[in-house]
C-alpha cells in the first residue's frame, strides 16, 4: 500500500532491505511474527524514507553507526593494545608524526598513521580504545539515568499533589547546581568508594574490565571511570524527570486514562502502559541528543583530569595529555577533538531528523513532499 | 425491587484557584436493580461529577467531602464504596460498576488495538485465563456489539474505526466483564443522530440480556424518553425532581423540569423561537442562597430566596423538591 507510492533512491532500496532483513531475523525468532506485522514493516520504511529525505540526518546515522561500530570493535582492530609502549623498543618513536615509520631496537617495523603519544602508544589504536569508553560510558550513563528520571517524572506528575511536589522539589535542588560543576564535584569524590566496591567484588571488577576492554592491570584505576559514569546519572537525571512530569500532566487529562482508571487498572499499569508510551516520541529524541552531550561532557571531565587516567584510553585524556606538547604535537589535539566534535554532532544530527519524523504533523509534511515529488516525475 | 445503588448526601467540592466549587451538595437517589435510571441536566450541572463519584473517579482538585454510596453485592451484603480500600474498589471498578463515557474518539488509547483494549478489561479482572483467550473472546464481544468482521476489527488501532464503531468497542469493554451497574456517561452525544438510536438500542438489549442496571446520564430528554425507567432532574448540584419516566414527562412538577421539557423543540411545529429558560446556570462557588434555580424562576417567591427547599412527595415515587408544593 504504501511502498509503490513513492519514487526510490537508491538509499530507500538500501533502507529497505535493511528493515526486510530485520524483519525477516524477528520471523525467525518468533514465527508467524512478519505476517501480522505487515504494516508495522511498512511503517518503519517509511520512516526510514522520511529519513532518507534529510541529508543532516543520514550524515548523522552514518556517524553514528560508525561511532557504536568503533565502539564496540574498536580495541579489536586496533594495531597495537593501548598498553604497548613503542619507547621501549624503539627509542625515540615518542611524539611521532602521523605516518612515522619507526624500526624497533629487534628489527621489527612499526607504522604509526595517526603518530604517537609521548609514551611511544599508536594514536590510532588509542583513539579506536577510547571509542570503547566514551560508548560504554554513556550507554551506561543512559540506561540508567534515564529510566531513573522517567520513573520519577510519571510518578511526580500522575500523583499530582504532595508528591509531585516533594519530587519536582529535589529535582530543583539538582538543576540548581551548573551540571559540569556539579559532575566535577561526584567525580573528584566517588572514585575512593567505588575502588573499595570494586575491591570487594571481583566479578563486578571482571564486568567493566570487559566492558571497557581493559587489561587486568588497569583493575587498579577502573574506578575513575566508572565515577565519570555515576556523576553523569546524577546530573542527567532531572532533566528527564522534568520533560516526562510534563507530558505526563498533559497526558494524565486524556479520557483514556480515565477510562483504564474506570476499568479498574492499577495506577501502576495505567502509567506504564497508557501513559508512558504515549509520551516516549520526544523522550527519544532527547536520548539521541543527548547522547551527544554526554559524550562531550565526559571527554571534558577526562580533559579536567577527573575521569580516566593513562593507560586507559580516553579521548579527553588523549586531548589533555597532548595539550602539553602543543604545538610541536598538534595530532595529540586535533586528531581527538575531531572525533569527539563527529561523535558529539552525529548523535546530535540524528536526533534533529528523528524529532520531524517522530512528531506526526513533520512527518506528514515530508511524506506529502515524497508525494509531490512523484507526481511532478 | 430491590436497590442496587444507594447515593446518599453527596457533597463533592472542587478545590481551585478561584475557590470551592461545590459541584455537588447533597444529592440523594437509589437505583433498582435491573432498572434504567436517567440523570438529566444541563452541562455542568453536576451529573458527570455525580456519576463519577460513585466509584471514587473524582480527582485532585476534586474531592467527596461528604455522603455515602451503598452498593448492595450480589450475595446480599451492603458495601459504602466510598469508605472501600483503594485495592478493593479497583476490583468493583469495571467488574461489578463500568462506565461508558461519552467521546468514544478519546476513551481509546490510540497505542492500543480494540481488541487489546477489550481484552486488557478481562485481564486485569482475571475472568480469562490468559491474552490469548482474553483476545478471543474479545471476538465474540465485538460480534456482540454488532460490529462487522470482528476478527479483523480487532486488530484494528482506534485511528482505523468510525465513531460509531468505537463507541461499539467502547460499549464492548465495559460489558466485557458482565457488569451488573452500568454507567453510561453520554454515551450518545459525540455521535451522529442515526447512529446515536442504534447505541441506545445496543445497550437496551445487552442490558436486557445481562440482566444490567443502567445508569444514563444525558441532556437529551428524547434519549431519556426512549429508555429510562425513572429519572432524576438535577440543577446546579443538587437534585430537583425524581420519579418515574410517566410522572416526569407527563406530570412535571418542578418548574426547572417544566422549562426542560418546553425546550425540547418539536419537529412538527414550526416556531418563530424556540423555547429557552431565562438566566444561566449559577457560578457554584458562590451559589444563590435558598433554592439555587429561584434567580431564573418564574414562580419565585420569597422564601424561594432564603431557604432551601425540602423534598416533598407529590405522588407515589415522585418527589420534587419546590417550596410550590410544601404547604407551610
Amino acid at each position: 500500500m504504501s511502498g509503490e507510492e513513492y519514487q526510490k533512491s537508491v538509499l530507500d532500496r538500501v533502507s529497505d532491505l535493511f528493515i526486510e532483513l530485520l524483519a525477516k531475523l524477528i520471523d525467525r525468532v518468533r514465527p508467524g511474527w512478519y505476517e501480522r506485522n505487515r504494516s508495522k514493516v511498512s511503517e518503519w520504511k517509511l520512516m526510514a524514507y522520511a529519513l532518507n529525505r534529510s541529508p543532516p540526518g543520514v550524515i548523522g546515522l552514518i556517524l553514528v553507526l560508525a561511532f557504536i561500530f568503533v565502539g564496540i570493535f574498536g580495541p579489536i582492530i586496533a594495531p597495537f593494545s593501548y598498553r604497548y609502549f613503542a619507547i621501549y623498543d624503539a627509542p625515540g618513536s615518542d611524539l611521532a608524526q602521523p605516518g612515522t615509520v619507526v624500526v624497533t631496537k629487534d628489527n621489527r617495523t612499526l607504522y604509526f598513521p595517526l603518530g604517537t603519544d609521548h609514551f611511544g602508544r599508536d594514536l590510532l589504536s588509542l583513539l579506536l580504545q577510547g571509542a570503547r569508553t566514551s560508548l560504554v560510558i554513556s550507554i551506561i550513563t543512559i540506561a540508567l539515568g534515564v529510566p531513573f528520571g522517567i520513573i520519577l517524572g510519571l510518578v511526580a506528575g500522575y500523583y499530582g499533589g504532595k508528591v509531585d511536589e516533594l519530587i519536582m522539589r529535589i529535582t530543583d535542588i539538582f538543576l540548581a547546581f551548573p551540571a559540569l560543576i556539579l559532575a566535577i564535584a561526584f567525580a573528584a569524590v566517588l572514585p575512593e568508594r567505588i575502588h573499595e566496591v570494586l575491591q570487594s567484588n571481583a566479578w563486578l571488577r571482571d564486568f567493566f574490565l570487559w566492558l571497557f576492554a581493559l587489561d587486568q592491570k588497569d583493575a587498579g584505576i577502573l574506578s575513575r571511570p566508572l565515577a565519570v559514569i555515576l556523576a553523569l546519572i546524577i546530573v542527567w537525571w532531572p532533566g528527564y524527570a522534568r520533560i516526562v512530569r510534563g507530558s505526563t500532566l498533559s497526558a494524565r487529562e486524556n479520557l483514556y486514562v480515565e477510562a483504564a482508571r474506570a476499568v479498574g487498572l492499577s495506577n501502576r499499569t495505567i502509567m506504564f502502559k497508557h501513559i508512558l508510551p504515549n509520551i516516549i516520541g520526544p523522550v527519544l529524541v532527547y536520548i539521541t541528543l543527548d547522547f551527544g552531550g554526554i559524550v562531550l561532557m565526559e571527554a571534558g571531565l577526562s580533559f579536567l583530569g577527573l575521569g580516566a587516567v593513562p593507560p586507559i584510553a580516553d579521548w579527553g585524556r588523549i586531548v589533555y595529555d597532548g595539550s602539553q606538547y602543543f604545538p610541536r604535537a598538534w595530532w595529540l589535539i586535533f586528531i581527538p577533538g575531531l572525533v569527539v566534535i563527529l561523535s558529539a554532532l552525529g548523535w546530535n544530527l540524528l536526533g534533529d531528523a528523528l524529532r520531524d519524523i517522530l512528531d506526526p504533523k513533520t512527518r506528514r509534511s515530508i511524506e506529502f513532499k515524497l508525494k509531490k515529488r512523484r507526481r511532478e516525475e | 425491587m430491590k436497590p442496587i445503588l444507594e447515593i446518599k448526601d453527596l457533597h463533592v467540592h472542587f478545590y481551585t484557584y478561584a475557590g470551592v466549587v461545590k459541584a455537588i451538595a447533597g444529592v440523594s437517589f437509589t437505583v433498582y436493580e435491573g432498572e434504567t435510571f436517567a440523570l438529566v441536566g444541563e452541562t455542568g450541572c453536576g451529573k458527570s461529577v455525580t456519576s463519577r463519584a460513585i466509584t471514587r473517579l473524582i480527582e485532585s482538585p476534586g474531592r467527596i467531602v461528604k455522603g455515602s454510596v451503598i452498593y448492595h453485592t450480589k450475595d446480599g451484603r451492603k458495601i459504602d464504596l466510598l469508605k472501600l480500600p483503594e485495592a478493593e474498589l479497583r476490583a468493583i471498578r469495571g467488574k461489578e460498576i463500568a462506565y461508558i463515557f461519552q467521546d468514544p474518539t478519546a476513551a481509546l488509547d490510540p497505542l492500543y488495538t480494540s481488541g487489546y483494549q477489550v481484552a486488557e478489561a478481562m485481564v486485569v479482572h482475571r475472568t480469562v485465563r490468559s491474552w490469548k483467550d482474553g483476545i478471543k473472546r474479545a471476538i465474540e464481544i465485538l460480534r456482540s456489539v454488532l460490529i462487522p468482521d470482528p476478527e479483523k476489527r480487532v486488530k484494528a488501532y482506534p485511528h482505523e474505526l468510525s465513531g460509531g464503531m468505537k463507541q461499539r468497542v467502547v460499549i464492548g469493554t465495559s460489558l466485557s466483564n458482565r457488569p451488573r451497574v452500568l454507567i453510561a456517561d453520554e454515551p450518545t452525544t459525540a455521535l451522529d443522530v442515526t447512529i446515536q438510536a442504534q447505541i441506545l438500542k445496543l445497550i437496551e438489549s445487552l442490558k436486557r440480556r445481562h440482566n444490567a442496571t443502567v445508569m444514563l446520564i444525558t441532556h437529551n430528554m428524547g434519549v431519556v424518553a426512549e429508555i429510562a425507567d425513572r429519572v432524576a432532574v438535577m440543577y446546579a448540584g443538587k437534585i430537583v425532581e425524581i420519579g418515574n419516566v410517566f410522572q416526569i414527562f407527563k406530570n412535571p412538577q418542578h418548574p426547572y423540569t417544566k422549562g426542560l421539557l418546553k425546550a425540547v423543540p418539536n419537529p412538527l411545529i414550526k416556531v418563530e423561537k424556540l423555547e429557552s429558560i431565562p438566566g444561566t446556570v449559577p457560578n457554584l462557588i458562590n451559589p444563590p442562597p435558598g433554592c439555587r434555580f429561584h434567580p431564573r424562576c418564574p414562580f419565585v417567591m420569597d422564601v424561594c430566596r432564603v431557604e432551601e427547599p425540602p423534598m416533598v412527595e407529590v405522588e407515589p415515587g415522585h418527589q420534587v423538591a419546590c417550596w410550590l408544593y410544601t404547604k407551610r
